[in-house]
């Protein structure tokens, strides 16, 4: 479903990813794992291009989204994106945000659009917040909010980058639960997490990335039951008490 | 005691009542508040728009500007750039004579003169708040847009563009009545405004005061009348914030 080639990004002289070479195939779930500093959410954001890769190339179902010419705004209708501060648009409702990307883009009419959104609100428990405002909502809602709102748009493939980092902790298992059923549903995913158990029991790989680069890559048996790399299994030790 | 009074009275007839002489007070008041919702429409226009130039240009970055539009928008914000730095670098006054003297120099329409200088002297000031208030939005705003398929231009309009204009509402109501304060300089041009209407009631009747008393009486009850709307305005913003 993507394929990423060699990709390199820069800031200035820093050199964030220094050659990531990786498939994602349909329906995987990819968690993405390491220390802070070290590329996770950067490498997340070339995928949708909301960073622009300084080399390498990244394909979307055989087109290369790095080249000249495609239409970016069309790839991202595909591609979700949930963040770690939800972003959930302040001076709209909650119906509105689910229905403001559908509508502009003119794939849905309003009505149809309200119904999905209503649709949506009902799968993840929130249909009676749908004329509420993101400030009246706590955090595991508003989280909840931006995946249907990603989700609205019917995309192929979901990337979250630490989708609960920001969340008390009582509200961390609702979002993930969200999450999980998405993945059974037969979603594809990009996952950038500190929860591990999230990792073990849906990932069908676990990225492991330091310093610009997959260090190491496996099942989530083989990542959590048996490091290859020094660097992982002192990451791993340190996260995993 | 009412001697004074009774001339204070008598100088009232012959500055308002004689002659009518008050419509010079109640037209200027009318011309001064054209003015001024003109000049402030225009700048906000001409705000707006410098203001996602300036923006647009510098989120971009440097080197994500080539080809035709990264030309493009190099071009418009030099443009904006001498615009903002001429407008703000030189007083209002003399931006108003030259309209007037120089480039409209064949017009007779004082009106216009004076919108046309107001609006463009607006837009300045207007164009930095709007940056302001584009640069308060957290970035995050323009990536879940954008990660969304949403255009730019269409993130701006429907996403930045409204938390920005509510962010800024306050400071949008204060350069209004900068303005209005600002306009006062019209009669140079001649324009009768309230200003001017004042004064020619002195010109006339030979009595400073009365006149100059009210024209400022009167300038002082619009401005208290905006501040109490902004003062509304702001309790409104707060308490949706919360919302
Ligand atoms: N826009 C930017 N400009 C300059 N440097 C940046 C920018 N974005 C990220 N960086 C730098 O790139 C490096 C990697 O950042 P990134 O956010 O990808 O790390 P991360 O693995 O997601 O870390 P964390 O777990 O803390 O989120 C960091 O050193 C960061 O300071
Ligand atoms: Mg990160």
């Amino acid at each position: 479903m993507i394929s990423v080639r060699n990709l390199c990004k820069d800031f200035g002289a820093h050199k964030v990813l220094r050659g990531i070479n990786y498939e994602i195939g349909q329906g995987e779930k990819i968690v993405i794992i390491g220390p802070s500093g070290s590329g996770k959410s950067t490498f997340l954001r070339c995928l949708n291009l909301l960073e622009t890769p300084t080399s390498g190339q990244i394909f979307f179902e055989g087109t290369e989204i790095t080249g000249k010419g495609v239409d970016i705004n069309k790839i991202r209708q595909q591609m979700g994106m949930v963040f770690q501060h939800f972003n959930l648009f302040p001076h709209l409702s909650i119906m509105d945000n689910l229905i403001l990307a559908p509508v502009e883009l003119k794939l849905m009419t309003k009505e149809e659009a309200k119904e999905e959104a209503l649709r949506l609100l009902d799968i993840v428990g929130l249909r009676e917040k749908a004329d509420s405002y993101p400030g009246q909502l706590s955090g595991g809602q508003k989280q909840r909010i931006a995946i249907v709102r990603s989700l609205a748009l019917k995309p192929k493939m979901m990337l979250f980058d630490e989708p609960t980092s920001a969340l008390d902790p009582e509200m961390v298992g609702e979002v993930l639960e969200v999450m999980k059923n998405l993945a059974e549903d037969g979603m594809t995913m990009a996952v950038v997490t500190h929860e591990m158990g999230f990792a073990k029991e849906v990932g069908t790989k676990v990225l492991f990335m330091d310093e610009g680069v997959i260090l190491e890559e496996g099942t989530p048996e083989e990542i959590f039951g048996d490091p290859k790399q020094d660097r992982t299994k002192e990451f791993l030790s340190k996260v995993l008490i | 005691m009412t001697e004074w009074w009774n001339d204070l009275v008598a100088k009232f007839v012959l500055d308002f009542v004689e002659k009518e002489r008050w419509r010079y007070i109640t037209n200027g008041v009318v011309v001064t508040l054209q003015v001024t919702a003109a000049s402030l429409l225009m700048g906000l226009v001409i705000g707006i728009l410098v203001a996602i130039v300036r923006t647009s240009h510098d989120q971009i970055g440097k080197k994500n500007l080539h080809g035709f539009s990264g030309f493009l928008i190099r071009v418009l914000n030099a443009i904006c750039s001498i615009y903002l730095t001429v407008i703000r670098g030189t007083p209002m006054m003399v931006q108003l004579m030259i309209m007037y003297f120089v480039i409209l120099a064949s017009s007779t329409n004082k009106f216009l003169v004076a919108f046309l200088s107001f609006g463009i002297n607006s837009g300045a000031y207007i164009a930095e708040i709007m940056r302001s208030g584009i640069m308060s939005i957290d970035k995050g705003q323009m990536e879940a847009g954008r990660s969304l398929g949403l255009g730019y231009a269409k993130t701006m309009q429907k996403i930045i563009m409204p938390q920005a204009i509510k962010n800024v509402l306050p400071a949008l109501v204060n350069e209004m009545i900068t303005l209005l304060k600002e306009t006062s300089i019209c009669g140079t041009i001649g324009l009768n405004e309230l200003t001017r209407g004042g004064d020619i009631i002195r010109g006339v009747t030979y009595d400073a005061m009365l006149p100059l008393l009210v024209v400022a009486a009167i300038y002082l009850a619009i401005v208290m009348f905006f501040t109490w709307i902004m003062g509304l305005l702001e309790r409104r913003l707060r308490e949706s914030d919360i919302r």
